[in-house]
């Protein structure tokens, strides 16, 4: 009984049933979107989002931001295509891409700590400087003819229905959940982000926390990164590009708070799976997908702002709560006039 | 235990917050600080925390040097503050909040606290979220968090300031089992009285210096007040202009009516045209939520506002200045100014509304911000420089001057002096002069008591929210506005003058 009251309690709990609720009102109206086979597409096709969305989790719960993800996913990609596609290994194909991904989530961090950049700014320079370099680094061209077996990575399917790739992604995306919130340092993550003063006066390092949650944002980026090219095949220059909004979007749907502090990565993953399918319900649905980004942004826009509503409520009331506790209750002294 | 301060100062920005303290204190011991605002008192628990760095001296713990670099060593150390305002994590639960940072088994630490809250008598679900807790709760959940640290000092800054009598009464009987445990404490209060009542030792501040130290027995209310004092204040009081108003004739410019709201209480004021009403009490007192909510940014709870005999409760801001009232905040950079903004263009903004339908009529803007530069001697290049760039006192100066340009009958000034240098404070106090000559009903929020002294006709002093003394011309005293407002006055200790 205790168990089902903490499951109904929990954010993601709201998110699941608009994840539920999007699937069964799309197979009212097309009840092929239904079909096993077609679920079964969409939660694969997922994977790339929950990914960034996990890693930028990270960063969210800090309080922070990261714009730069898409591109760190493009700049991964990129270079660890064309290491493919050239011979290497696929062992130095996923070093570099990491590397690419810790790179960058350290320049983010120690941009935003120790220069104080707001994360917003530094992150969308990042943006700029890491798109710019897919260009320069691939000549603006397409990297194609990654091997065919790395591609084929991404078709193999666990008991034919999970990919692999999905799979793995659950049970990592599992583990971060139980370090985030069953270990010492784990926890520092929300703590900074909910109370970045407190968090400093009990000697928790704020400043390393930060830079730690930018590094992993990287790192999922680039393993995202890695993903995308296997599963299509080519890195554009444009490859990741607005992916950013998505795995925004779909950690505050999964209940993350913008404010910092609040909400799981097992959220973030729910939100990933209604942010992937919202192209597929759009075609099933028979909308054009070119609706796609609007509806991400419009999502976004409203769930941030009724969250903030809340807050700001929450806020004003524990302020006058606090002023009328400072007042005598009953006249203390006498007057001399 | 044994803490030593040893010669600790710390400058800011050329003004001292610290200037040579040193204090040795041996547990068990509880140690009230009792100062005014400014006087020093948080900065100093910030630096024996290692949240702020001393620019010179030293701490010794137990006779040993210790470089507090940071919260982290300090903790190590077994110093444990509890802000003023509790710092903790709101999303996270009690127990969460009290175990973070240690990687010992859920299973033991929850044992722990258990014990720990069961020694006290304190009961509280601990899997309550922080943000469902009352502020009292909230401190106590920062002392246990404390004492599973082992705390050896606990440091408590302020902690009753924002506590009911009831949640009071429960955390001294705490700190009285506290101080049977061995541990040491130390107290910052703004209040006298609580002194007496829990503390074994006390260190009055004032101006970064303390000024009075010992065992409580052996001072009186009379010594401490004394202490908080400048030693140059009992000259001053002697002097007083003479120019009585005579109130019958007059009719209050201003007038509040059993009002209440949220921070202040029942408050029964009124201010004449050419009068300056003095509004002293110490930080936290609802002076500040008093004016906001007259001015109609906070909501009112119950009774009147009148102006010019004219009701204005709960107006908004905008109906309440051209009704003829205007407030200048207390913290002109969060409210007052536009930094980026032209010196200018900061005096005239207020004007803007009457200056036009459309278009700004901008030489008459001109005209009005050149007026004022010169009459209040503001110290720029030209109307055109930044308004970020002028010094505290001239920044402070034109915002007086853009209130002056609505032409209204009533100004509340709110802390017009704080962080000012002299001269611009003479100036300063000379437009509050000029002010009074032209008929304007002045309420002179300040807790600077000798700047109340100097001007105001008449004084109310603040306490907990509610008006607590009233002192007419001749018993305003610097010794009255300080017991008052420190919640120790009592009628006749006192002699008027000397």
């Amino acid at each position: 009984m205790k168990l089902v009251n903490r499951i109904l309690k929990a954010r993601e709990i709201s998110s699941l049933a608009f994840l539920v609720a999007m699937f069964l009102i799309v197979g009212a109206v097309n009840p092929t979107f239904l079909q096993v086979k077609n679920l079964f597409l969409t939660f694969n096709g997922s994977v790339v989002y929950i990914l960034l969305a996990v890693g930028i989790a990270f960063v969210i719960l800090c309080g922070e931001i990261d714009v730069s993800i898409g591109a760190t996913l493009g700049l991964s990609a990129a270079v660890s295509a064309t290491l493919l596609r050239d011979g290497s290994s696929w062992l130095a194909a996923i070093i570099a891409a990491i590397a690419v991904g810790v790179t960058i989530g350290l320049i983010n961090g120690i941009g935003v700590t120790v220069f104080k950049v707001p994360s917003i700014i530094m992150t969308l320079g990042v943006n700029g400087v890491v798109r710019g370099s897919i260009y320069v680094y691939t000549n603006g061209k397409w990297v194609e003819n990654v091997p065919f077996e790395f591609k084929a990575l991404s078709q193999a399917t666990f008991m034919n229905a999970l990919t692999y790739f999905l799979l793995g992604t659950i049970i990592l995306t599992v583990v971060v959940h139980f370090i985030l919130t069953k270990t010492k340092k784990g926890r520092y993550f929300a703590a900074v982000g909910d109370n970045m003063s407190g968090a400093t006066l009990i000697g928790i390092p704020v400043e390393g926390t930060k830079i730690v949650a930018y590094i992993a944002c990287g790192i999922f980026a680039a393993l995202a990164g890695l993903m995308y090219v296997s599963r299509v095949g080519f890195v554009t220059p444009t490859a990741g590009n607005g992916y950013e909004m998505k795995a925004i979007a779909a950690c505050v749907l999964g209940g993350i708070s913008l404010a910092g502090g609040v909400g799981t990565v097992i959220g973030a993953a729910i939100g990933s799976v209604i942010m992937s399918s919202i192209s597929r319900v759009l075609v099933f649905l028979q909308f054009s997908s070119d609706y796609d980004n609007t509806i991400t942004g419009i999502l976004l826009i409203l769930i941030v702002v009724a969250d903030s509503l809340i807050q700001r409520r929450l806020a004003e009331k524990a302020r006058r709560k606090r002023l009328s506790a400072r007042t005598l209750e009953e006249v203390g002294g006498g007057s001399n006039e | 235990m044994e803490i030593k301060l040893e010669n600790i100062s710390k400058e800011y920005k050329n003004v001292k917050a610290l200037d040579n303290i040193n204090l040795a204190i041996n547990s068990p011991a509880m140690i009230g600080f009792v100062g005014p605002n400014g006087a020093g008192k948080s900065t100093l628990m910030k630096i024996i925390m290692g949240i702020y760095q001393q620019d010179a001296g030293t701490i010794y713990l137990n006779g040993e040097k210790v470089n507090m670099s940071k919260p982290s060593v300090a903790l190590a150390h077994g110093i444990y503050l509890v802000p003023q305002e509790p710092m903790l994590f709101p999303n996270m639960s009690v127990e969460e909040n009290i175990a973070i940072g240690f990687s010992d088994k859920k299973k033991e630490l929850h044992t722990r606290i258990v014990e720990i809250m069961d020694q006290l008598g304190w009961n509280i679900r601990l899997d309550r979220k922080a943000n469902t807790l009352s502020i009292a709760e909230q401190q106590l959940v920062e002392i246990v968090r404390g004492l599973l640290r082992n705390a050896n000092i606990l440091i408590l800054d302020e902690p009753t300031s924002s506590l009911t009598f009831n949640e009071i009464k429960s955390l001294f009987q705490l700190i009285e089992d506290l101080k049977k445990k061995g541990i040491c404490i130390f107290y910052i209060t703004h209040r006298l009285t609580e002194v007496f009542e829990i503390a074994t030792h006390v260190a009055i501040m004032r101006d970064g210096m303390i000024t009075l130290k010992g065992s409580v027995i052996n001072f009186t209310k009379e010594d401490l007040i004394k202490g908080l004092l400048p030693p140059e204040a009992k000259m001053k009081n002697t002097e007083k202009t003479e120019d009585n108003i005579e109130y019958s004739k007059l009719k209050p410019a201003f007038e509040t009516k059993g009002f209440s709201g949220y921070g202040f209480r029942d408050i029964n004021i009124e201010v004449y045209p050419g009068e300056i009403l003095g509004v002293a009490g110490v930080v936290g007192a609802g002076r500040t939520e008093f004016a906001t909510t007259v001015f109609g940014m906070d909501e009112v709870k119950s009774g009147q506002v009148f102006l010019g005999g004219e009701d204005i409760t709960g107006l908004s801001t905008r109906q309440v200045l051209d009704k003829g009232l205007n407030y200048v905040p207390e913290d002109r950079h969060l409210n007052g100014i536009f930094k980026i903004g032209e010196v200018g263009v900061n005096i005239s903004s207020a004007f803007l509304r009457n200056s036009s339908k459309f278009f700004l009529n901008t030489k008459a803007e001109k005209q009005l911000a050149d007026k004022y530069i010169k009459d209040f001697r503001i110290k720029v290049t030209g109307q055109d420089q930044i308004m970020g760039s002028l010094s505290g006192g001239n920044q402070q100066k034109a915002v007086i001057a853009r209130v002056l340009s609505t032409s209204p009958k009533v100004v509340i000034l709110d802390e017009p002096t704080r962080g000012i240098d002299a001269g611009a404070r003479c100036d300063v106090y000379a437009i509050i002069n000029q002010l009074k000559k032209q008929g304007v009903a002045v309420l002179l929020i300040s807790s600077d008591f000798e700047e109340i002294v100097e001007l105001s006709d008449r004084v109310v002093t603040m306490y907990q929210g509610r008006i607590n003394y009233r002192f007419n011309k001749k018993q305003i005293t610097l010794d009255n506005l300080t017991a008052a407002s420190f919640g120790v006055y009592e009628e006749d200790a006192y002699e008027i003058g000397e």
